[in-house]
C-alpha cells in the first residue's frame, strides 16, 4: 500500500491585538498538534518614523523625540545621543554629570528589569511574583521621581551634561530603597531557582546554546543567559563606566531559568554600582557649553540598554539639524532567536519564550504611545493621585 | 584580542577589495568597498577571524542631486567598529544578502529594503517588516525626496 503524507499543518494567528503581550505584534506560529513547526513575525503596528522625524528637527529637538521612542528605557536613548553629539562636537561632560547620567541608568536597569520579572513571571503563570515584583519596582520608580520629577521620560540629560544634582537627601533615598531592593532581589532570586512549579515552566524552556546566540545575533540578558560573553559596559566601557567597573554576569544554560537568573543578579550588581557612585561622587560642574551648530562628521556610539546593545549612528552636515541618525534597538537583534527558539516548542510555552527576551515593541517599532482623555486638564500631586486611587477603590470595592 | 591586533588583521583581510580605508575615530575602520558584491567576502572573512558581530545596517540618501545611496554595514566587538560601505546606484539599488552567512541579518535586510529601495537579492521573505501591506509600491521614506504627500496620489 502506497503511504500518502497527509499535510497536518495547521496555522494559529497570534495578533497583533492579543492578551500575550500588552504590545501589537503578529505572529504566525504553524504547528502539528501542540509541537510549533514554523513561525513568522511581523512588527511596524507601531512604528512611527523617528529616524526620518529627527532630521526635521534640530539637535536639541531631537533629544527629546529620541528620549521618547521608549518609556521604560528612555534615558538610555537620549544618553546614546548625548554621547554621539557630545563626541561629534569636540566636548565631554563634566564627571560628575558623567557618574549621574550612569546613576540613572542603573536605576533605569533595575526599573525595567523588575518590570521584565513581572511580565514574564505572568506569562509562566505565577502572579504572586508579578504583584510582588510591580510592588517593589514602585520604589525604585519612587527614588527616579524625586530624582528627576518624573516616573518615565526622566529627562535628565542634555547636550553636554545633565540637568539634575543628586543632594544628600536624595542620597539617602536611593541608599535607603536599594537596601530594602536587595533584600528582596535576593529573595526573588531563591524564589525563581527553587520554585517546583515555576521551574517546570522555565527550566529547559526555550533553550538557546553559546553558538545559536552568536550566531543569531542575540544580545543583552538574552545571549548572557547563554554565556556569551556581550555587555558594552565591560567590553568596551563609555562615560563613567570607566571609573565604575561592572562585573558581567553570565550562565550557561540559555533557558528560561538562566534569562530570570541573569535579569536578578544584574539587577543585585546595580545595586552595588550605584552605591559604589554615590559613595564616590565627584564633585564640579553639571554641564559644559554646547554649540548650536555640530560641524560635519559621522560617530558610531554603542551602549548597553537594559535588553542590550543599543546602536546609533549619527551624522552630521554642518548645519543645526542632524543629516541621519540611525537607531538599532536591542529586541530587534532578539526577535530573530525567538522566531528561531519557537520551532520544535509547545504551542503553550510561546507566551513566555517570547517574553523571555523582554521584547520592546515601542523600541523595534519606534514609535510613542499617547494617552488621550477629554476631559478638563488638573494637575495632581502624586499625593492627591494617591488619595484618589485609594478613595475609588474603597468606594467601588 | 585587543582592539589594535582587531583592526590591523581587518585591513590586512579587506585593504585589497576596497578602494579607501580610513579611520573617522579611534577605533574605528572604514572600508569603502569597490565593489557591492564584494561585502559577503569581507563579511564572511570578519565572521571567520571573530572579528565583530553584524550589529546594524544603515542606509543613508546623501542628497537629492546625488546619483547613489551608501550602505554601511557595521561590524563591532569591544571597542572596535568595522564598517564597510558600499556605494548602489540609485536608479537599479541591489545588493546579495548577507542572511547565508548571518541568519541574524534578516530583519536589518528587510528594513533597508523598505526604507530605501535597496533591493535584497536572496532574501527569504521580502515582505514587509515594519511600513504597512498597503504602502504604495516605489516609496521609500527615508529618501530626501520622500513627502507625505506622496503616500495619498494614485498609485
Amino acid at each position: 500500500m502506497q503511504k500518502t503524507k497527509i499535510d497536518n499543518k495547521f496555522t494559529v494567528p497570534i495578533g497583533p491585538q492579543h492578551p500575550a503581550l500588552k504590545e501589537p505584534a503578529f505572529f504566525s506560529l504553524n504547528v502539528d498538534g501542540e509541537i510549533v513547526t514554523n513561525a513568522y513575525v511581523r512588527l511596524g503596528y507601531a512604528h512611527r518614523g523617528v529616524e526620518r522625524a529627527a532630521e526635521e528637527r534640530n539637535w536639541v529637538q531631537t533629544q527629546y523625540l529620541l528620549e521618547r521612542i521608549c518609556g521604560i528605557c528612555s534615558h538610555i536613548h537620549s544618553t546614546a545621543y548625548c554621547l554621539g553629539v557630545e563626541k561629534l562636537a569636540g566636548i565631554e561632560a563634566p564627571p560628575r554629570a558623567q557618574a549621574i547620567r550612569i546613576l540613572v541608568a542603573e536605576l533605569e536597569r533595575i526599573h525595567s528589569h523588575f518590570l521584565w520579572l513581572g511580565v514574564a513571571s505572568h506569562e509562566a503563570g505565577f502572579d504572586t511574583l508579578f504583584m510582588y515584583s510591580w510592588r517593589d519596582r514602585e520604589t525604585v520608580m519612587d527614588i527616579l521621581e524625586s530624582l528627576t520629577g518624573n516616573r518615565v521620560n526622566y529627562s535628565a540629560n542634555l547636550l553636554g551634561g545633565v540637568k539634575y544634582d543628586v543632594d544628600s537627601e536624595q542620597e539617602d533615598i536611593i541608599r535607603n530603597g536599594l537596601e530594602y531592593l536587595e533584600e528582596r532581589l535576593n529573595y526573588y532570586l531563591g524564589i525563581v531557582t527553587s520554585d517546583a512549579l515555576f521551574l517546570k515552566r522555565t527550566r529547559g524552556i526555550g533553550g538557546m546554546t553559546r553558538n545559536q546566540a552568536e550566531v543569531l545575533g542575540a544580545v543583552g540578558p538574552t545571549a548572557r543567559a547563554s554565556n556569551v560573553q556581550r555587555d558594552i559596559r565591560v567590553e568596551a566601557p563609555y562615560s563613567a563606566y570607566k571609573k565604575y567597573p561592572v562585573s558581567i554576569v553570565l550562565e550557561t544554560n540559555g533557558d528560561l531559568e538562566a534569562r530570570f537568573i541573569v535579569r536578578v543578579k544584574e539587577m543585585i550588581e546595580s545595586c552595588h554600582l550605584i552605591n559604589q557612585i554615590l559613595d564616590n561622587l565627584p564633585e564640579g560642574e553639571l554641564v559644559v557649553r554646547m554649540k548650536r551648530r555640530i560641524q560635519p562628521g559621522e560617530t558610531v556610539v554603542r551602549v548597553e540598554a537594559p535588553r542590550g546593545e543599543l546602536f546609533y549612528f549619527i551624522k552630521s552636515n554642518g548645519t543645526d539639524k542632524p543629516e541621519r541618525i540611525k537607531v538599532r534597538t536591542p529586541t530587534i537583534c532578539n526577535m530573530s532567536s525567538v522566531v528561531k527558539l519557537a520551532i520544535g516548542s509547545q504551542l503553550a510555552d510561546i507566551p513566555v519564550i517570547l517574553a523571555g527576551i523582554d521584547p520592546c515593541f515601542s523600541c523595534n517599532d519606534r514609535s510613542v504611545q499617547i494617552n488621550y482623555q477629554k476631559r478638563k486638564k488638573t494637575l495632581w500631586t502624586w499625593e492627591e493621585l494617591r488619595n484618589y486611587g485609594i478613595r475609588y477603590y474603597n468606594g467601588n470595592s | 584580542m585587543d582592539t589594535e591586533t582587531i583592526l590591523t588583521t581587518a585591513r590586512l583581510l579587506i585593504e585589497d577589495l576596497s578602494e579607501k580605508v580610513e579611520s573617522p575615530e579611534v577605533d574605528r575602520l572604514d572600508f569603502y568597498l569597490t565593489d557591492p558584491k564584494n561585502v559577503i567576502v569581507a563579511a564572511a572573512g570578519l565572521r571567520v577571524k571573530h572579528l565583530g558581530y553584524l550589529s546594524a545596517i544603515t542606509g543613508i540618501d546623501p542628497g537629492i542631486d546625488q546619483e547613489v545611496l551608501e550602505v554601511l554595514f557595521h561590524f563591532c566587538t569591544g571597542y572596535a567598529t568595522i564598517t564597510l560601505r558600499v556605494n548602489v546606484p540609485k536608479d537599479s539599488p541591489e545588493i546579495n544578502t548577507l542572511t547565508e552567512i548571518i541568519p541574524g541579518a534578516e530583519p536589518f535586510e528587510r528594513e533597508l529594503s523598505e526604507m530605501f529601495g535597496v533591493k535584497v537579492i536572496g532574501l527569504r521573505n521580502p515582505a514587509h517588516l515594519y511600513l504597512p501591506d498597503d504602502w504604495p509600491d516605489g516609496v521609500y521614506p527615508l529618501l530626501k525626496d520622500f513627502q507625505p504627500e506622496m503616500l495619498n496620489e494614485p498609485s
